[in-house]
């Protein structure tokens, strides 16, 4: 990946650039590249080699700054509107991944002329009742003076697999990445503690102003963000896929990265929406 | 009594009876059950009849520290646990008011980001300070840890606005009314509550912080008193002093022990022995069930919530810090409760000795201590205190007053709460 820096609204931003082909903007989540770790995992690699992909780090995440600018999800819904603009991209595929998926939602509501083909990865932003999304702030902090368990349940399909505990062990990681994590948790904090968790109240209304074809992708046991938030955002964006990628908690682009990449690459490529799977089909939890 | 100038306060160590309020009804099964005493702990525990009383009881307990000449009592504010039954302090700050007559009544404090409007802190605290005829000491906290999650609010948001209520409202006492105020967070077209506070330019201003530098420079630059909320060694004290004063200097003005604020514990009896027996069974009750949560590594402790600090401050404190490192409520004996050097309890000598340091080695100029432990009886309580009001601040306050006589001399003239 290309490393560098660009300017927008007054902010330093860390982009990453690689891979050819037609341009995607990938907008990334609260436990992703950039916030559990700076390098690529095998998803973007694998994204980079079908698509020219542009990831930018947010604002206060990474090396990006302007952390203080950002009090809510419009913030960064605008912020991304700003680095369109300063890559002087007019119409952006974008794929967003968990808190990422929730900012692209908000910004096609805001402009759907500026979303052209759009995939949501288990993606935060909806109150669905009996479907709440999961408590991360507390479950962020050790139990028991070090066990994870719990942040591992929500974010993976079998908390205790190795890459689960690879990638959230008891204890600490090395200090670079926990003060990575801790950048990205504190700016999901700033947009997505009050009200809780991760929701603006008022997209649900405003999704059938989305004019994208839109892939909706979601773990079949995401404990994090409950697929019937996926359900939501199907029901509710006019033209929407939900597709249900088995075996997988909420980190599916970690823990099925070449199923996600297949439907993201066949979705992209032709703009044809696959018929949605039924949701009866995804078992609950 | 003329209240436009600041009567003069002795220079020597402060000296406070705080009180928690905790639930004191928990028995065995409590930690079986339960991963914490704070947020989730189910309010069916809660039990009404045991209650009926129980505030007079705690309360009273106060009001005797002030018959006895503390120099003040401490509150603070708390929600959603067993640790202490203070969600509204101003409340039994009110109460105080009309039960104590010398003392300070300080409020550590109340806590900014719950309030949809800071101006409502500024106006309470005003009230107790005409109440109380100038005896308010005006604490403001931007909530620990447990907090964001009991009011469900933005842990990173709140520090952010806490600097900027704290400003509106030392705006709404020292300037007249009415003013504008137009901050990042808070915006108001007319600033100008009645009543204002007695003590000029304001009431003494306490911040509790845990050692973050960020914290230390607001502080310091407002020239308010810092209390070092987190309990521990006085290596650790006089580490975070030093910090402290050396960042007063920095900023340009002139460091006293009286700006900066500790909390121990302390039960105080005839002997050592009497002491610990006495007490033993409340302080594990303290540090097993009251500190489960909170600085305990058993259960869930959510004391630091995530955007509480800065990622630089976030960093210091991962490479000064060990997963899974004991504390207070991780003592598993009596030699552990000895060895955190927190919990003081002995004789009166051997609690001066305990505190001494503190004050002539980490110049720490306000000591807040915590009588009430746990389920500690309402008698023993009260003996605690007596004995320590006769027999350990009497030698603490005149050894202090010649310490800091010579380390932080200060004329009458400058001689006005911090």
């Amino acid at each position: 990946m290309k490393k560098s820096t660009i300017q927008v609204g007054g902010k330093t931003i860390e982009i990453h650039q690689d891979g050819s082909g037609p341009p995607v903007l990938y907008i990334h989540g609260i436990w992703d590249i950039h916030t559990l770790q700076a390098d690529p995992f095998p998803f973007h690699e694998q994204l980079a080699e079908q698509f020219s992909v542009t990831m930018p780090v947010h604002p206060g995440c990474g090396e990006s700054s302007g952390m203080s600018d950002i009090v809510d999800i419009e913030d960064l819904a605008f912020h991304y509107f700003d680095l369109l603009d300063a890559l002087d991209i007019g119409q952006a595929t974008i794929v967003g991944f968990s808190m990422g998926g929730w900012i692209a939602a908000e910004m096609a509501v805001r402009n759907p002329e500026r979303v052209g083909k759009l995939v949501l990865i288990d993606s935060a932003g909806l109150q669905i009742p009996g479907a709440l999304i999961g408590d991360l702030f507390m479950y962020v902090l050790h139990r028991d003076g070090g066990v994870m368990q719990e942040l591992r349940e929500l974010l993976f399909k079998d908390p205790d697999s190795t890459i689960a505990h690879e990638i959230i062990p008891d204890g600490r990681v090395n200090i670079p990445d926990e003060v990575l994590r801790y950048k990205s948790v504190t700016l999901a904090a700033r947009v997505g503690w009050e009200p809780p968790y991760l929701f603006n109240k008022k997209l649900l209304g405003r999704l059938h102003r989305i004019t994208s074809p839109t892939l909706v992708l979601w773990g079949e046991h995401d404990r994090l963000i409950p697929i019937a938030n996926g359900q939501a955002y199907v029901d509710n964006i006019p033209r929407a896929s939900l597709q249900i990628v088995r075996d997988s908690g909420h980190s599916t682009i970690i823990e099925q990265p070449a199923d996600c990449i297949d439907r993201i690459t066949a979705f992209l490529e032709t703009g044809i929406l696959p018929a949605s799977d039924a949701p009866a089909l995804a078992p609950a939890g | 009594m003329d209240t436009a100038t600041p009567a003069t306060i002795p220079n020597r160590a402060n000296i406070f009876s705080w009180h928690f309020m905790p639930w004191p009804y928990l028995d065995e099964s409590f930690e079986e059950n339960y991963e914490s005493g704070w947020v989730t702990v189910p309010n069916s525990l809660f039990d009404t009849d045991k209650a009926r009383g129980l505030y007079q009881e705690y309360l009273d307990e106060l009001s005797y520290a002030d018959e006895l000449e503390f120099d003040g009592v401490v509150l603070n504010e708390h929600h959603q646990n067993i640790y202490g039954l203070m969600p509204s302090p101003n409340l039994l700050a009110a109460a105080l008011t009309q039960t104590t007559k010398n003392g300070k009544i300080v409020v550590l404090g109340n806590l900014i980001p719950l309030q949809f409007r800071p101006l409502r802190v500024a106006e309470e605290y005003a009230m107790l300070d005409c109440m109380s005829d100038g005896r308010v000491v005006a604490g403001f906290a931007p909530g620990g840890g447990h907090e964001p999650y009991s009011y469900s609010y933005s842990m990173p948001l709140a520090r952010e606005r806490f600097w900027e209520g704290v400003d509106l409202i030392v705006q709404a006492w020292t300037e007249p009314g009415p003013t504008t105020f137009d901050g990042k967070h808070y915006t108001m077209r007319y600033v100008n509550p009645w009543p204002q506070p007695l003590q000029k330019p304001h009431p003494p201003i306490w911040i509790p912080g845990s050692n973050s530098p960020e914290t230390m420079y607001e502080v310091a630059n407002r020239e308010f008193c810092y209390f070092l909320s987190t309990r521990g060694k006085l290596a650790g004290a006089k580490r975070s002093a030093v910090r402290f004063s050396e960042i007063v200097e920095e900023v340009g003005k002139e460091f006293h022990p009286h700006k900066m604020g500790l909390l121990f514990s302390v039960y105080v009896a005839e002997t050592d022995e009497i002491a610990r027996k006495e007490c033993e069974e409340a302080v594990f009750y303290f540090t097993r069930y009251c500190l489960k949560g909170h600085q305990r590594n058993a259960g869930r402790r959510l004391t630091m919530a995530p955007g509480g600090l800065s990622p630089q401050s976030w960093q210091m404190y991962l490479e000064n810090s060990v997963v899974g490192a004991k504390m207070l409520g991780d003592a598993e004996n009596w030699n552990d409760i000895d060895e955190m050097g927190s919990i003081f309890v002995g004789s009166p000598d051997t609690v001066y000795e305990k505190l001494w340091e503190f004050v002539t080695e980490a110049n720490i100029g306000n000591l807040l201590i915590q009588f009430h432990i746990g389920n500690l009886s309402y008698d023993l309580t009260q003996k605690s205190q007596r004995i320590f009001a006769e027999q350990v601040m009497p030698r603490l306050r005149a050894d202090s007053e010649n310490l800091f006589g010579e380390r932080f001399p200060i004329t009458i003239a400058d001689n006005v709460p911090a």
